[in-house]
């Protein structure tokens, strides 16, 4: 249903030109959840912002690629047209509910204004939709809600109400960049659990921004690993977690605090920092920190290659896929 | 135990009014600024009825002596001409508000739109542009500039409006433009921009609604700096052109002052500096109370 090619992302900065999104490509087929993982800075947002054309520009811009949704490229739509994909075909929820409503809005506004924006409603309609929308969501006495202010509603109640505004058009793709960073574990869980819910009783494709390979392994079918602007692996959920192929997922998997069976004095690490994308080393951005690494990593990029599992991994030494 | 009616009716107050009950609360604590509404309220009754015909309406004519005494008849007396100055007095409340009101309206509206598209756009040619303007507006002096639109329009009775106006929206649209750089990086903007909302849309139906309280204070310092450049204007002979002022009492007075007659410039600078203090008290009051950061 969606198919990014060759995505590019660059942004002008103080110290020249920057590559934030490079050569990505990837799918998305309908009904599916797809995990976006990655460090901080390493091009997960702004891949997600590419493909509503919310790349802020001036610094940004697209240097080349395709989003093909259904076919169209999301590219070559002007800002009319575009404006008529965002909020009804792709709709995208922040990471922050805190400051992603209106404060001197009412909840009530700034749901019908989506509806009304995109679908020929009267303002009673939209009403109606929107309180059916905010009780779909599972907020508590719609009717009553809608004429609140964001402020008097609490965190996870707002990211109800931003996924409400979200699905209100009824959308094929839904982005959610980082939707459970802002919020306590337990709404965390909650809200997860809403928009597995949700993607199924709408049957829309999401693709789900992360740092967080927890939240991947409890919601998402598959998942895309970016580094410093690439995709480095791309696996299904299983086999990503059972056996990973590029050493940085792996080394992002043994990151992870869990209950272990042997005690152990620390947490692994992936020891290095993420290079400046500013000065990207030749080769492979990994090289540097990887435990693999041998003398070619650092004269030829590797590309993504598909392998075994319908995985797909961009590295010339890979880890052994394991089968148990 | 003073604080517990209030804390109730914190409590009490509907849920969904947010920010602006929680001022006015704060507002409604503050003395000076509600003695300031009150007798701010007051001028607006007075201008209302002199607007409606209720009284003042005879302030043009010759109804007494010349420079009659303070009498039941003359309750500040009578001027040069004979006229009573009570009602000359009470007219010009009705000049002020009127153009404290035009100006203070006009000015901030044109501030806001202004500084929002600049705020918006912010390193854009808009940007550009009405920082050219505020920066030209700036360097020209405010009397010399009233002068010019004076003899321009051939001395319209408008000139004042239109100078002042173009003149004291730089103020605001200053602020705005400040508060609307902020804002545009909040996240609530770029989901707007995520519905499908247009950048117009957004300007006018997201980003003004977040600098109202802004506006609101910026719009009572402006009503009184309207006044008070009146007085001076038509002091010296480019304010109000038809019509009463209490600028144009004063310009009166100067020679019966020499004269040892000082009603006229009494009865008009202190209608004047009741108003305009009251208006004082009621705009610190209002900017505490919006003021987010200020503590209650």
């Amino acid at each position: 249903m969606l198919e990014v090619r060759d995505l590019a992302v660059e942004f002008d900065t103080e110290h020249g030109r920057v590559r934030a999104v490079n050569n990505v490509s990837f799918s998305v087929n309908a009904g599916e959840v797809v995990g976006l993982v990655g460090e901080s800075g390493c091009g997960k947002t702004v891949t997600g912002l590419s493909l509503l054309g919310l790349v802020p520009s001036p610094p940004g811009k697209v240097v080349h690629g395709e989003i093909l949704l259904d076919g169209d490229d999301l590219l070559k739509l002007d800002e009319a047209g575009m404006r008529r994909i965002r909020g009804s075909e792709v709709s995208m929820i922040f990471q922050e509910p805190m400051t992603a409503l209106n404060p001197v809005l009412t909840v009530g506004y700034q749901m019908t204004e989506v509806l009304r924006l995109h679908k020929s409603l009267s303002q009673r309609q939209a009403r109606h939709a929107a309180i059916d929308m905010l009780g779909i969501v599972g907020i508590p006495a719609p009717s009553k809600r809608i004429d609140e202010y964001p402020h008097e509603m609490s965190g996870g109640m707002r990211q109800r109400v931003m996924i409400a505004m979200a699905l209100s058009c009824g959308p094929k793709l839904l982005i959610a960049d980082e939707p459970t960073t802002a919020l306590d574990v337990t709404t965390q869980a909650q809200v997860l659990d809403e928009i597995v819910r949700l993607q199924h009783q709408f049957e829309m494709a999401v693709i789900l921004i992360t740092h967080d390979l927890g939240v991947v392994a409890q919601t998402c079918q598959r998942a895309l690993v970016m580094y410093c602007g690439e995709l480095v692996e791309a696996a299904p959920i299983n086999s990503l977690f059972a056996s990973p192929l590029h050493p940085y997922t792996q080394g992002l998997i043994g990151s992870i605090p869990r209950i272990r069976e042997h005690k152990i004095e620390r947490l692994p690490v992936i020891e290095g920092m993420v290079p400046d994308i500013a000065a990207l080393p030749d080769g492979c951005h990994f090289a540097d920190r990887c435990n693999r690494v041998q003398a070619d990593c650092h004269e030829r990029s590797p590309v993504l290659t598909p392998s075994a599992d319908a995985g797909a991994v961009a590295c010339w030494h890979p880890l052994e896929p394991q089968h148990d | 135990m003073a604080a517990a009616p209030e804390t109730i009716a914190l409590v009490a107050a509907p849920p969904h009014q947010g920010l602006w009950s929680k001022a006015f609360h704060k507002f409604c604590r503050d003395r000076a600024g509600l003695v300031g509404l009150w007798v701010v309220v007051l001028y607006a009754i007075v201008a209302l009825g002199v607007w409606l015909g209720l009284w003042a309406s005879d302030w043009a004519e010759v109804t007494g002596p010349k420079w009659g005494p303070v009498s039941a008849e003359h309750w500040f007396g009578t001027n040069l001409i004979g006229q009573d100055i009570f009602a000359r007095a009470l007219y010009s409340t009705r000049t002020a508000f009127e153009l404290g009101l035009v100006v203070a309206v006009l000015s901030t509206f044109v501030g806001a739109v202004l500084g929002a598209f600049a705020g918006f756009f912010s390193g854009g040619w808009i940007d550009e542009l009405v920082l050219w303007f505020m920066g030209v507006i700036d360097s020209i002096p405010f009397y010399l500039l009233v002068a010019a639109i004076a003899f321009s329009l051939g001395d319209s009775p408008y000139a004042m409006y239109i100078a002042m106006i173009a003149t004291f929206w730089v103020g605001t649209s200053r602020l705005v433009r400040g508060e609307v750089i902020k804002l545009k990086e909040l996240e609530f903007v770029e989901a707007a921009h995520a519905i499908g909302l247009s950048e117009v849309a957004i300007i006018f139906r997201h980003i003004l609604p977040n600098t109202f309280h802004i506006l609101l204070v910026q719009a009572t310092i402006t009503f009184v700096a309207a006044i008070k450049s009146e007085v001076i204007l038509s002091f010296l002979g480019i304010g109000i052109q038809d019509g009463m002022s209490w600028g144009l009492m004063i310009a009166e007075s100067t020679i019966e002052v020499l004269a040892g007659f000082f009603n006229n410039f009494i009865a008009a600078s202190l209608l004047m500096f009741g108003l305009v203090m009251a208006f004082n008290m009621f705009s610190d009051a209002l900017q505490d109370a919006l003021d987010p950061r200020s503590v209650r």
